[in-house]
C-alpha cells in the first residue's frame, strides 16, 4: 500500500491518554486490540451486528468496529479492562455475571457486561423487557439469553440496595 | 478490516467541510455516525478516495423549537430523537421510529441526516419525513437550498444531494393540534432491518391524512389520505387506501427476506396498523389517548 496519509490522533482509553499516528483504514476496536493490546473487546462480525466489541465513547456504548479509529480525536473511551476500580475487583455488573452463569463461552460477554452497565445507568431498575431491549446489540450464541437477564437482574437489585452511588453519581433508589 | 485507502478529514466547521466537499466532489463521501458507511466500507462495497467526518464538527446536532416549526440539526443521533421531549411532545411518530432503529448502540451514533443521505427505501425515518411534510436544508459553499421530503429522494440510494452539497438541518412544520401520528415497520427480530415501514397522520376528525409507505418501491410512497377519508377511517376507506397501497408497490424488489407478493401485502397491514393507530391517537373515534 503506497501513500497512505496517516493520521493523528490524541484520545483517553480507560483513563491513560495516547496519541497515535493512524491509518485512517484502521478501525477502532483493531487500534485497542492490536495497537493498545486490549484484547478483552472482541470481534465477531466486523460489520455492527454481533455488538462483541462494544465499548464506551464518551459515555454511550458503540460497536467500535462501526468506528474508524482516526475519528476518536479528543473522545474518552472506556473497555472491559477498565470498568472495575481495581485489577483484583469486579465491577457489581460483572459480579453478577458470574454469580448468575451469566456466561458460557465468554465470547459475547465483556460487550454484553457494558451493555448491561450502559442500561443500569440510565435505568436502574429495569423490567426484564427492557433489559432485552437494553442487550438488543449484543448476540450471544450460547446462552439463550435467560441467565444473561438473570444477571442483569440481580446486578440490579445489588446496585440499589447497595446505596453505592452509581457511575453517573445519581442518588440510588432508596 | 478496510483495505482500500482514502484520506480522513475531520473538519471542525461547517465551512470548512463544505470545502472539502467542494474539493473532493464525487470521489468523497461524508462520514456521520458511520453505522451503515463503515461496514460497508469493511466490506469493499464503497471505495472512497477520501472521508469526511462530521464527528468534530459544533453544532448540527440540536433540537431547537421555533414558532411554527422544530428544527432538527443533520447529525442528531437517533438516541437524541427517541429521548428529546421536544421531539416526542412534537412528533411521537418519529420518537417511535427512532427508537426502533437498530439496537441501543447503533442509535448512540447513528444520525438523523446520515440515514436520510443514505436513501434505503426500507429505512425508518424517510416515510415519517414524508407524512410529516418536512424539508431539508442543504448547504454548499454556493449557498443553502431548501427541499422538500417528497423531492429529496429521487431514486434507490439517490438522493438530491449534490456532491458538494451537505444535508444540514431537517425542519419539521408543526402538527395542527388534535392530529394523531404513528409510525411502524414489518421487521424480524427487534434491531433487524425493515421489510416495510410505515408512517400516518390524521387530522381533522378523521377526515384528512397522510400515509407514508418504505420498502415497497425505490423510494417511499406518498398517499394523501383526504379523498379515502371523506367519511371517516371506515372499513370502505380501509379497503380504498388498500387497493392504493396495493397499486402502488408494485414496484417493490424481492430480497433474501420477502418476496414482492409477501412485501405488497404487508404494506396494505402496517398501512391500516398505522392509520388505526394515528386515529386513535387523534381522539377521531372518540377515545382520547
Amino acid at each position: 500500500m503506497t501513500d497512505v496519509v496517516k493520521y493523528l490522533v490524541s484520545f483517553e482509553v480507560n483513563g491513560e491518554s495516547h496519541r497515535r499516528d493512524v491509518d485512517p483504514r484502521l478501525l477502532l476496536v483493531d487500534m485497542l486490540r492490536d495497537d493498545l493490546r486490549l484484547t478483552g473487546t472482541h470481534v465477531g462480525c466486523s460489520t455492527g451486528n454481533c455488538g462483541a466489541c462494544t465499548v464506551v465513547l464518551d459515555g454511550k456504548t458503540v460497536k467500535s468496529c462501526c468506528v474508524l479509529a482516526a475519528d476518536v480525536e479528543g473522545s474518552r473511551i472506556l473497555t472491559i479492562e477498565g470498568m472495575s476500580e481495581g485489577p483484583d475487583q469486579l465491577h457489581p455488573v460483572q459480579e453478577a455475571f458470574v454469580e448468575n452463569h451469566g456466561l458460557q463461552c465468554g465470547y459475547c460477554t465483556p460487550g454484553m457486561v457494558l451493555s448491561a452497565r450502559q442500561l443500569l445507568e440510565s435505568n436502574p431498575s429495569p423490567s426484564e423487557e427492557e433489559i432485552r431491549r437494553g442487550i438488543a446489540g449484543n448476540l450471544c450464541r450460547c446462552t439463550g439469553y435467560v441467565f444473561i437477564v438473570k444477571s442483569i437482574q440481580a446486578a440490579a437489585e445489588a446496585t440499589t440496595t447497595d446505596k453505592r452511588p452509581s457511575a453517573e453519581g445519581a442518588e440510588p433508589n432508596p | 478490516m478496510i483495505t482500500e485507502s482514502y484520506e480522513f478529514f475531520a473538519p471542525t466547521s461547517v465551512d470548512e467541510a463544505l470545502s472539502l466537499l467542494a474539493r473532493h466532489g464525487d470521489d468523497a463521501k461524508v462520514l456521520a455516525g458511520g453505522m451503515t458507511l463503515v461496514p460497508i466500507m469493511t466490506l469493499g462495497l464503497t471505495q472512497p478516495a477520501a472521508v469526511v467526518s462530521l464527528n468534530h464538527l459544533s453544532g448540527l446536532d440540536q433540537v431547537q423549537e421555533e414558532t411554527d416549526s422544530v428544527a432538527i440539526g443533520a447529525r442528531a443521533t437517533h438516541h437524541t430523537l427517541e429521548t428529546h421531549a421536544t421531539v416526542s411532545s412534537h412528533f411521537p411518530l418519529l420518537s417511535e421510529a427512532a427508537s426502533s432503529i437498530g439496537d441501543p448502540q447503533i442509535r448512540h451514533r447513528g444520525t438523523l441526516g446520515g440515514s436520510l443521505a443514505h436513501a434505503d427505501p426500507a429505512a425508518d425515518y424517510p416515510p415519517v419525513m414524508l407524512a410529516l411534510g418536512a424539508r431539508f436544508v442543504l448547504r454548499s459553499r454556493s449557498g443553502e437550498r431548501v427541499v422538500a421530503a417528497g423531492d429529496f429522494f429521487v431514486d434507490l440510494l439517490t438522493t438530491a444531494l449534490r456532491a458538494d452539497e451537505l444535508l444540514t438541518e431537517i425542519r419539521i412544520p408543526k402538527l395542527e393540534p388534535g392530529t394523531g401520528t404513528a409510525a411502524t415497520k414489518l421487521h424480524r427480530v427487534e434491531g433487524s432491518f425493515g421489510i416495510v415501514t410505515a408512517a400516518a397522520t390524521i387530522s381533522g376528525c378523521g377526515r384528512r391524512g397522510k400515509l407514508a409507505v418504505g420498502g415497497v418501491a425505490p423510494i417511499p410512497v406518498l398517499i394523501d389520505l383526504d379523498s379515502h377519508l371523506v367519511e371517516g377511517p371506515s372499513e370502505a376507506a380501509h379497503a380504498t387506501i388498500a387497493s392504493e397501497v396495493w397499486e402502488r408497490s408494485a414496484d417493490a424488489s424481492p430480497d433474501l427476506t420477502a418476496s414482492v407478493e409477501y412485501k405488497r401485502s404487508m404494506a396494505r397491514v402496517m398501512a391500516r396498523r398505522v392509520i388505526d393507530h394515528a386515529v386513535e391517537r387523534a381522539g377521531a373515534k372518540g377515545g382520547q389517548s
